[in-house]
């Protein structure tokens, strides 16, 4: 008997080993509001958060962005889309934030296991076994993606004529790092914030009427995976498009954005770079 | 890839040529014979969209239509050695995520194990558990896609005759990947007493650990530092700014069986050190200024349980008890639901088969949960037997998750026909089960009965019903509202069997599905086709079903399962 407790000793002692140096946590330090121009333009992620008027636990996940918008300043973006089983409007929904992009944006970057769900600039992240985070994910991706420097600069000039509600954009990519992956993509979304309108939350078993949402993706001006980037992607070389689009009258042109993603496309759908502007400054 | 393909091949390759080389040195002896054995499961779904029971807007419904996962297990025996690898294949499958699609071929398991003399070793992808699996528990569930093999070593030494060690070391398999954080364990199990002893002891004692991987403790740090200061105090209340969250957590059990005479007693006690979790039911103050459910909490956790049971001439009583406190214990805390964990919490209620009485099943609570049962069989005499099982399932304030009461009859009519009827009570609460914030719990009422009747040793006809009558929330009926299933199956043995089933949803709920024509919820059929045909130990089945979405559990651990339309096609052989 007196060896088996030996043998239980040293596994308890094999287990344990010594006191380990745990890393520090200091909790929210406050916000980056330094802003991020185009001629030094660091790293900005893009977050795209799918989620649905009947997610009870979606308003969690949003207000997790908005703490990381606070953090991050310009250097995250945030888009919600709306898309998926929880996404239907209620019988007394305002809105039907669904949007054709998003619907097919949810299986391109593969549906979610569950809700609130996220993707960090569209990668495969080691150890996941897909694009789909959970929200305890979100924060440390998305500072691993901040901290590599950008191939491309993105500039966009927004210009809207409130009488004709046409929506003008010029997108300049500035290449700083020749891009030679074959298949290279531009994606141009409007989002609006501060909607007020239904939304399931816990504290409620039924929908409140004037819960905010933010970030709402409204609509594409280019394909749902982008459109092709046939300009060769040499190091220092400037590409210019431009986009027009006429905004439907319930839209708040003054909480609107206009996002420009630069990404890849195929097995690799990975966001190079991304930004934001809102369409009226 | 490359070498993580081929290994197990090679190991294969290599067992065989020693097997081969050793078959020729023992030709003469001729006492080795090497032993194959084996065994597959295929499952193809075609998938057929009903947008009104929720079966669509997933890519099998939209267009891939068809999705098959599928499972070749082959194992070789010979001269102490014994290998295996399993062929895991996922096309267009649902079962690892209900509303994806994966698409996966590969090895999903190989192994390798060897006894010398006392001493076991195994290496591969292991499953294996401590006690009863509360700090430490690999095991494969295939129908809710859990396969939390150990990817690693083990080495097991016996110490005489009745004492046995094992230790081991790995990685958690993640698909046909792993996990980064490292796990490492061990126990020591014994027997005190003989066969011929009236009271027997049978403990041990275990211990786990799991080192974090440095990614893993970068997203939670970097996720801890967004929360605000008043949640990271109230987790780091010393040592804020200095020292977070542990890489190590460690988890310790006791446990032993007592036999004596009629009496079995099981007690296991377990505490894990304190880490973070995650804790769905926690609030969260944001710096933003919301308040939200759900964030890490940084605790110790702990878990006592114990089983009492008798048995003596027709009298079975099992009397079970379980406290639980943050016991979350996964590869990673970011791992939500059944993905990540690395144990296994018995659950404290009654295992129905029933297709009512199983529609609401209680998932064992890791932050938290009180849970008491009794189950009471009785052998009147040969014909009759009589059942009763009370489970109650509190959390730690109190507050009801879930209670059962459920009285059975079971009559035998010579070897002509039988009946079991019954009625089963059930409060349940849908708040914290299927995540509905507000919602009533849902009360019922299920009588129910099964009759069989045999024409002949190799006919049958089977009769089975439920009716559920559920409880009512301001006037509206909770969840689904109440249903009634019926079922009848005729087998032809020892070949045949085929089943007509419906499950009619007779007074909907509130959570019932909404009729586009009418505007009002429907009073949807979901029917069920099933024909089965076993031919020694290969059985294939092809069934039509329309499935409503519900909790499916399996072995005590559960996840929201959504509706399901279309035919399912099974092959189940061995070999």
């Amino acid at each position: 008997m007196k060896k088996h407790f030996l043998f239980l000793f040293a596994a308890a002692m094999l287990l344990s080993a010594c006191k380990e140096i745990a890393p520090a946590v200091t909790g929210s330090m406050g916000g980056d509001n330094t802003e991020n121009p185009v001629e030094d333009q660091l790293r900005q992620v893009i977050i795209e958060e799918f989620t649905g008027v009947r997610c009870v636990q979606c308003p969690a996940g949003s207000a997790t962005i908005q703490d990381l918008l606070g953090q991050h300043g310009e250097r995250l973006v945030a888009v919600s889309i709306h898309a998926g089983g929880f996404s239907p409007p209620y019988p007394a929904s305002e809105y039907d934030f669904r949007t054709a992009e998003g619907d097919q944006l949810i299986n391109y970057l593969d549906p979610p296991f569950s809700f609130p769900s996220a993707v960090v600039n569209r990668k495969l992240y080691p150890g996941q076994t897909d694009r789909q985070l959970d929200q305890g994910d979100w924060a440390g991706f998305i500072a691993s993606e901040l901290a590599i420097a950008p191939k491309v600069r993105i500039n966009i000039e927004p210009d809207f004529a409130s009488s004709s509600r046409e929506l003008k954009a010029k997108v300049t990519l500035y290449v700083d790092e020749a891009i030679t992956d074959p298949d290279v993509r531009l994606s141009l979304m409007i989002t609006e914030s501060d909607i007020k309108d239904l939304q399931l939350v816990p504290s409620s078993s039924t929908p409140i009427p004037d819960y905010t949402h933010r970030h709402v993706l409204r609509g594409m001006l280019t394909n749902y995976d982008g459109d092709q980037l046939t300009e060769t992607l040499s190091d220092g070389s400037v590409i210019e498009k431009s986009f027009s689009f006429t905004m439907p009258a319930d839209w708040d042109e003054n909480h609107c954005e206009i996002v420009a993603v630069v990404s890849l496309a195929g097995t690799n759908k990975d966001v190079l770079q991304a930004h934001q502007v809102h369409v009226v400054e | 890839m490359i070498p993580r393909f081929w290994l197990p091949i090679l190991l294969l390759m290599l067992s065989f040529q020693a097997a081969t080389a050793q078959e020729a040195d023992n030709e003469k002896e001729n006492t080795n014979q090497g032993r194959i054995s084996g065994n597959l499961q295929l499952n193809g779904n075609f998938f057929m969209r009903d947008s009104l029971i929720g079966a669509a807007n997933t890519p099998q419904y939209d267009r891939q239509l068809f999705g098959a996962d599928s499972w070749l297990n082959l194992n070789y025996q010979n001269w102490g050695f014994d290998v295996g690898i399993r062929f895991d294949m996922f096309n267009n499958s649902n079962l690892l995520n209900p509303l994806g699609s994966f698409t996966g071929v590969g090895i999903g398991r190989w192994y390798v194990s060897k006894k010398i003399n006392k001493l076991g070793i195994t290496g591969g992808y292991i499953y294996d558990i401590i006690g009863s699996g509360i700090i430490f528990r690999a095991y494969e569930e295939r129908a809710l896609a859990i396969d939390q093999a150990l990817y690693g070593i083990k080495t097991t030494y016996d110490l005489g005759e009745n004492w046995k060690i094992k230790g081991f070391v790995g990685r958690q398999k993640q698909q046909f990947s792993s996990y980064s954080s490292v796990i490492r364990g061990g126990s020591i199990d014994g027997f005190v007493g003989s066969d011929s002893s009236k009271v027997t002891l049978a403990p041990g004692f275990g211990v786990v650990a799991r080192t974090l991987d440095d990614n893993s403790m970068n997203n939670l740090v970097a996720t801890l530092n967004t929360y605000s200061k008043a949640d990271v105090v109230e987790m780091f209340p010393d040592t804020l700014g200095k020292e977070g969250p542990n890489y190590n957590a460690y988890a310790a059990s006791f446990y032993n069986t007592l036999t004596a005479g009629p009496f079995t007693w099981y007690l296991e006690a377990a505490l894990k050190s304190k880490e973070v979790i995650f804790d769905p039911f926690a609030k969260r103050y944001t710096v933003s200024g919301d308040t939200v459910l759900g964030r890490y909490v940084n605790k110790p956790g702990s878990v006592l349980y114990t089983s009492l049971s008798f048995a003596k001439k027709g009298l079975g009583l099992t009397v079970e008890g379980k406290r639980t406190e943050n016991f979350d214990f996964r590869t990673r805390p970011q791992e939500l639901g059944v993905r990540g964990l690395m144990h296994y919490i018995p659950p404290m209620t009654r295992m129905n088969t029933y297709r009512l009485l199983a529609r609401y099943a209680a998932a064992t609570q890791f932050i938290g949960e009180q849970a008491f049962q009794v189950d009471a069989s009785y052998k009147v005499n040969k014909k009759l037997n009589l059942t009763a099982n009370f489970s109650n399932i509190t959390n730690l304030d109190g507050d009801q998750l879930y209670r059962e009461i459920l009285a059975e009859a079971y009559y035998k009519y010579q070897k002509k026909w039988t009946l079991t009827t019954g009625v089963q009570l059930q409060d349940y609460n849908l708040e914290v089960y299927f995540g509905k914030p507000g919602a009533a719990p849902a009360k019922t009422i299920t009588p129910y009965f099964d009759f069989l009747y045999k024409f002949n040793p190799k006919t049958s006809i089977r009769f089975e019903s439920q009716y559920m009558i559920m409880s009512e929330e301001h006037g509206e009926l909770s969840d689904y509202g109440s249903w009634v299933f019926g079922l009848v199956e005729f087998t032809l043995a020892p070949h045949w069997a085929v089943t007509v089933s419906d499950m009619y949803n007779r007074d909907p709920g509130k959570a019932s599905p909404i009729d586009p024509k009418t505007g009002e919820q429907a009073k949807i059929h979901y029917p069920r086709f099933d024909v089965y045909y076993t031919h020694k130990a290969n059985r294939l089945s092809i069934s039509y079903v329309k499935q409503v979405q519900g909790v499916v559990c399996s072995g005590g651990v559960c996840r929201l399962e959504p509706a399901f339309s279309g035919v399912k096609m099974s092959i189940n052989s061995t070999f």
